[in-house]
């Protein structure tokens, strides 16, 4: 409906407008969009293949070699590049997938009620309540070298209950409002109330649980990678850590091999972070930068 | 209790040094990301000791902008521009933040709109009296708790209400606290802002004259901001009106109902009216005379679309199930019986908690009814099934209350109307958008292809409404439920969407229920009433006859309730038909 | 008081379900986790009947009676007995368990407390001074990080104040050369070896703190009744903390819970850096090993853990907000 797409339109360009309008938001767009770029021309602007071990061994940082080189002999700062891909894939695609079980959860537990709501809330504050790295450990080991992909399954199902939970509230709040009850005087069914009328309402609570989850997708992974429950052949920012801490570079003083990953992810999970201080001011315009004039 | 309030003049206003003189003050509003707007333009005006001052306007006028500034209490994106506000001989805009602090007692004081938030809900009433008296030590801590009792006395309220938390007292028990915690600070200046608007009429009723007694009593000077003219003409001395951000008109309240100068306020004036007069007219909108109206109207003169349906509610009851296992089921609809005649207008008249509410889920269909039957035309409406409550919407449509909530805000007018058809009219393609464009029409929304394009945003109040109404016509009903169609609207915009319902039905014969708190309204567009009181139906009959004529005790007391102004000022005489 | 039972409740069915969920993890995963295990004690020795038994009943068998399975771990958790390690043959798993656990206990604890106060009143003070320094320092500096992974900070404390400034132990709980016991030595042995994990733990958590009391508090302070208690002239300190702090906590509280989770995560993740012997580098340990009776056992535990200081917090908030003791 062209009528739908202009309304929606003409919201999303004010809310980019809200949230570029932020000066946190803004520099949390930038770092994000440059790993982006990074992550897509990584062949292109990498020095090496990530793979290449021919280099000498634990060099550390050169001309030719600008973060050093690992125990393996490969370059550290190809590595960081190709890295990025795995990060941002696992970001987006755990935390995409968390958002969309979130969403579809929270909006028909906000609009269904009686006894069926009283279950979802139960296995909902039960997904909430478990600690979900130890969860993602177990599940993790009991599936030892799924590869990239359980990984992401098993992020995503283990981070989807508070956007849930959020979205529910949020839905419970927009279903007393009149236009869902007109909306159903004027002979919409449930399926299109929930997700034509109600959805494009809680558009910014959906973008920030994205990169919500994201952001705990991104260190959930390089944790589980840490600990070598990953799969160790990939190269990601987490097995880089990995493969560093079990060569011992803390001990050989190889200390850029942990740091610039690290920094990585932080940086990464950072910009997550701060686009999240724009989308806040959409959801809760109090929020919005400005001051109490104490 | 209203005896306090005749007074015929003012009672001598300090001639010597007025204690609030405010010049040229502007004040400007900035958010962040937003084009800037003046809210307060270049206002002055000085205000004496122990003077009563109404500051009426509409939504946006500016009025609790420069309240908020006349307190020191605005806060950004609000800052004045420019001009002075000079308290006693002091600019407050000099003063340093604790000045300002400890000058409140004393000094300054704000009663903020009754809502349920005006009171921190983990406080208790008796918590936050002693903030108030260890902020000041005004009071000594021994005599504390025996203050703070007298002062809730002062409202009308037992000492017992100083051990509860806000969310155990009524909306009118808390509003009476906030007062009593302003006048804890024995101020000189008492600014009121829209004290009773959230408040059930008879509340606003009570809460009012407490304000007015205590001003009489205490001597403070007190500002008294509102939408509604008729409160503050019928407690102000003097009064200031104020539209896009002036002061257009500032005079004595008396002069005020009888010479109005500006063309705003007269306007504001036009749309007042008793609804117990014999005549009684809006602009554009005239009620039916007493006793001509009994007959059914002009129903079978001009059947032209569907006509309308007849409503008969017989013995119906609603109890909701205990909100605790012990307590009482709350009965909100009791034993109501009365027929709604084809292409008639009945009003549904009560306070919040009344029931009319959920009578008109129950006629609607969105619950069912404990005991009894309704029927529109032979449908049982009790009895149906979700499909069959679908097709009903055919018939039965709805006038929604805000219509700020009633439409989706992403969705254009012609998105919102073109759903309502599809959904219930045959109508596709050309025909589709002919049969919108004639709905927008209809509803005085013209040129019809410009509104069908706009979004809830782009539209005023009394537009939306009109959009709420076009798409309960969609399908051409027999029969339309309004909810307090004209409640969240500006005065001025009220009579425009009361003519359009009256003038719909005249023209297609539809019935309609009319429910409302608004007795003026009632009277304007309505032939028959129904007083609800506790779910229960306390007067019924034709509008005009029980408006002038009461009979039951409870809507006597609702009739009473209307601000009248006219009795301070005595602009009329007094009324000698009332029984 | 209604409210509390309600909480009750509500903890023991958790508690029911979290129990059983540990019951069915091993059961639906693919191959047989039961099998591989036996595989691994008989490493070690004969199996007897009963490490058979215990072991099964933990972690399934293909096409064994459930319910009887079922019956016999329940067994196994009301009386707390997990079968042996074999990671550490042949330790008991409780045994394991219940000796790793004071120190995570009470690492977590003080740790997720003392998080919860700082952050809690830096994002007061944040909020109170919106636009100003003391508001975005806490806020981006806290934000920033909140996003670090717990390991890597870790490893930037344990290289930079460890390895390169000898300032602090780089290994374990307690010195070699200490005796554990409830000495004065050994307490200041064990804080010292604490230091680090402890900070990395409180650094990582400060953020989501601050920027969870900021928010809350901002959107309090626009509400009437702070506007009313200013215009009556309530001093500047007590409505900020009285009147607004008082009222953002509650949400706030609600959020506890999750972040006690998120916390016990990073402490498996802090402790295996540190070679903190609490229960994280105990579960590290069972996982490299593939000891999954132990590891089972210690997801359990933790598990059980947080559920508990849920429901400590629940009654928190019970006291904390009138409006549930209606």
């Amino acid at each position: 409906m062209s009528a739908m797409s202009t309304a929606l339109t003409t919201t999303f360009t004010a809310s980019i407008r809200t949230v570029w309008g932020n000066r946190k938001a803004r520099i949390g767009l930038i770092i994000l969009g440059l790993f982006v770029v990074l992550a897509v021309l990584a062949p292109l602007v990498a020095p090496y293949g990530p793979e290449d071990n021919g280099f000498e061994r634990n060099q550390g940082a050169s001309a030719a070699h600008w973060l050093g080189t690992t125990a393996a002999g490969e370059d550290v700062l190809s590595q960081l590049i190709f890295g990025s891909r795995i990060s941002l894939l696992v970001g987006f695609g755990a935390g995409g997938i968390a958002t969309v079980i979130s969403v579809l959860v929270g909006l028909s537990w906000g609009y269904v009620r009686g006894w069926l709501g009283d279950v979802i809330n139960f296995v909902v504050n039960m997904f909430l309540v478990i600690p979900g790295l130890p969860l993602m450990i177990v599940v993790a080991t009991y599936l030892s070298n799924g590869g990239i992909s359980v990984i992401v399954a098993v992020i995503a199902i283990t981070g989807w209950a508070w956007g849930a939970r959020v979205l529910r509230s949020q839905t419970r709040t927009l279903r007393g409002r009149d236009f869902v009850e007109a909306a159903r005087f004027s002979g919409e069914r449930a399926p299109r109330i929930v997700f034509r009328e109600i959805l494009p309402n809680m558009t910014s609570l959906i973008a920030g649980g994205f990169f919500g989850s994201a952001t705990a997708a991104i260190l959930a992974e390089a944790g589980l990678e840490y600990l070598g429950l990953g799969d160790s052949t990939v190269i990601s920012w987490g097995t880089m850590i990995y493969w560093a801490q079990n060569s011992n570079a803390l001990l050989t003083g190889q200390w850029a091999l942990l740091f610039a990953p690290g920094l990585c992810i932080a940086l990464l999970a950072t910009s997550l972070t701060l686009i999240n201080f724009g989308i806040d001011g959409i959801s809760n315009p109090r929020l919005r930068e400005g001051s109490t004039g104490r | 209790m209203s005896t306090a309030t005749h007074r015929t003049t003012p009672s001598t206003p300090g001639a010597e040094e007025p204690l609030l003189r405010v010049q040229d003050l502007s004040v400007v509003y900035e958010p962040v990301g937003a084009p800037a707007t003046r809210a307060v333009r270049e206002v002055s005006f000085e205000v004496g000791r122990g003077e009563f001052v109404g500051l009426v306007g509409e939504s946006g006028s500016g009025k609790s902008t420069l309240g908020f500034a006349l307190t020191a209490l605005s806060k950004p994106p609000a800052r004045i521009e420019s001009g002075s506000i000079l308290f006693g001989d002091v600019d407050i805009a000099s003063m340093s933040a604790e000045e300002l602090r400890t000058q409140r007692q004393g000094g300054f004081a704000m009663v903020l709109q009754a809502g349920m938030n005006t009171l921190s809900p983990v406080r208790t009433i008796r918590k936050h009296f002693h903030d108030i008296f260890a902020a000041h030590r005004h009071v000594a801590p021994g005599d504390r708790d025996d203050r703070a009792a007298e002062l809730v006395g002062r409202v009308s309220l037992g000492p017992e209400v100083l051990d509860r938390y806000p969310f155990e007292l009524s909306g009118g028990m808390r509003q009476r606290v906030t007062i009593a915690l302003a006048l804890s600070l024995e101020p000189q200046l008492m600014v009121f802002d829209e004290p009773t608007t959230a408040l059930d009429v008879l509340v606003q009723h009570a809460v009012m004259d407490t304000i007015r007694e205590l001003q009489a009593q205490e001597g403070f000077t007190a500002i008294l901001i509102s939408h509604d003219l008729g409160v503050v003409l019928e407690s102000a001395h003097r009064v200031m009106v104020m539209h896009d951000g002036r002061v257009v008109e500032d005079a004595p309240s008396e002069d005020i109902l009888r010479r109005p100068q500006h063309e705003y306020t007269r306007m504001l004036l036009s749309h007042f009216a008793d609804p117990r007069a014999e005549h009684v007219a809006l602009p554009g909108l005239e009620a039916p005379v007493a006793g001509t109206a009994t007959s059914a109207p002009s129903a079978s003169s001009s059947p032209a679309a569907g006509g309308g349906l007849e409503l008969r509610v017989q013995g119906v009851s609603k109890s909701f199930g205990a909100p605790r296992r012990g307590a009482q089921p709350v009965l909100a609809v009791d034993d109501v019986s009365f027929t709604l005649a084809a292409g008639g207008a009945t009003a549904l008249v009560g306070q919040s908690g009344s029931g009319k509410s959920t009578l008109a889920k129950l006629i609607t269909g969105v619950e069912k009814p404990t005991a009894g039957t309704i029927h529109v035309g032979d449908a049982e409406v009790g009895s149906l099934r979700r499909k069959e409550l679908r097709d009903l919407r055919r018939s039965v449509q709805m006038v929604f209350q805000d219509p700020y909530a009633a439409l989706n805000p992403l969705s254009t007018v012609e998105y919102t109307l073109t759903r309502a058809l599809t959904n219930l009219t045959d109508l596709r393609g050309n025909a589709l958008r002919k049969r919108l464009h004639e709905l927008l029409e209809t509803v005085g929304l013209t040129p019809a292809a410009q509104f069908a394009a706009k979004l809830p945003h782009q539209l005023s109040g009394g537009q939306r409404q009109r959009v709420v109404i076009a798409r309960a016509l969609a399908a051409d009903p027999q029969v339309i439920i309004a909810d307090e169609p004209v409640s969240m609207l500006d005065v001025s915009l009220r009579a425009g969407v009361l003519a359009l319902l009256r003038d719909l039905r005249e023209r297609t014969g539809m019935s309609l229920l009319y429910i409302t708190h608004d007795l003026l309204s009632a009277r304007l567009i309505t032939d028959d009433i129904l007083v609800l009181h506790d779910g229960r139906v306390v007067e019924s009959g034709p509008t005009a006859e029980v408006m002038r004529h009461p009979q039951d005790e409870y809507t006597i007391r609702l009739l009473d309730a209307i601000p009248d102004p006219a009795r301070v000022h005595g602009a009329r005489p007094d009324r000698g038909d009332l029984p | 008081m209604r409210y509390m039972l309600q909480r009750a409740g509500w903890f023991l069915l958790t508690l029911w379900a979290a129990i059983t969920l540990n019951f069915l993890l091993p059961r639906m995963m693919p191959g047989s986790p039961a099998d591989a295990a036996l595989a691994k004690l008989a490493q070690n020795g004969p199996v007897t009947e009963q490490t058979r038994k215990a072991v099964e009943a933990q972690l399934g068998v293909p096409d064994g009676n459930l319910l009887q399975q079922y019956l016999d771990y329940l067994h196994q958790v009301v009386t707390l007995d997990f079968g042996v390690s074999y990671a550490f043959y042949p330790e008991p798993v409780t045994g394991l368990v219940l000796q790793a656990l004071p120190y995570t206990l009470i690492l977590v604890g003080l740790v997720t407390i003392a998080a919860f106060v700082i952050g809690t009143l830096l994002g007061v003070l944040a909020a109170w001074k919106r636009g100003t320094w003391m508001d975005a320092l806490p806020a981006v500096g806290g934000s920033f990080l909140g996003t670090f992974p717990y390991f890597w900070t870790a490893l930037l404390l344990l290289f930079f104040l460890g390895y390169v400034g000898h300032l602090f132990p780089t290994f374990g709980a307690y010195s070699a050369t200490t005796v554990p016991g409830f000495s004065w030595a050994f307490i200041e042995d064990a804080l010292y070896h604490a230091a680090l994990p402890a900070t990395t733990m409180l650094v990582t958590s400060l953020g989501g703190w601050i920027i969870g009391m900021r928010n809350a508090m901002i959107t309090t302070l626009g509400e009437d009744h702070v506007t009313f208690a200013e215009a009556n002239g309530i001093p500047g300190r007590t409505v900020a903390l009285k009147y607004a702090a008082r009222n953002a906590i509650l949400p706030n509280l609600t959020g506890f819970g999750m972040a006690l989770g998120g916390v016990v995560g990073g402490s498996v993740l802090v402790e295996q850096v540190f070679g903190y012997p609490g229960i994280g580098f105990l579960l590290f340990n069972a996982v490299t090993g593939q000891d999954y009776p132990l590891m089972q056992a210690i997801f359990l535990m933790i598990t059980v853990s947080v559920l508990v200081a849920n429901l400590l917090v629940d009654i928190m908030y019970g006291i904390l907000d009138p409006r549930t003791r209606r």
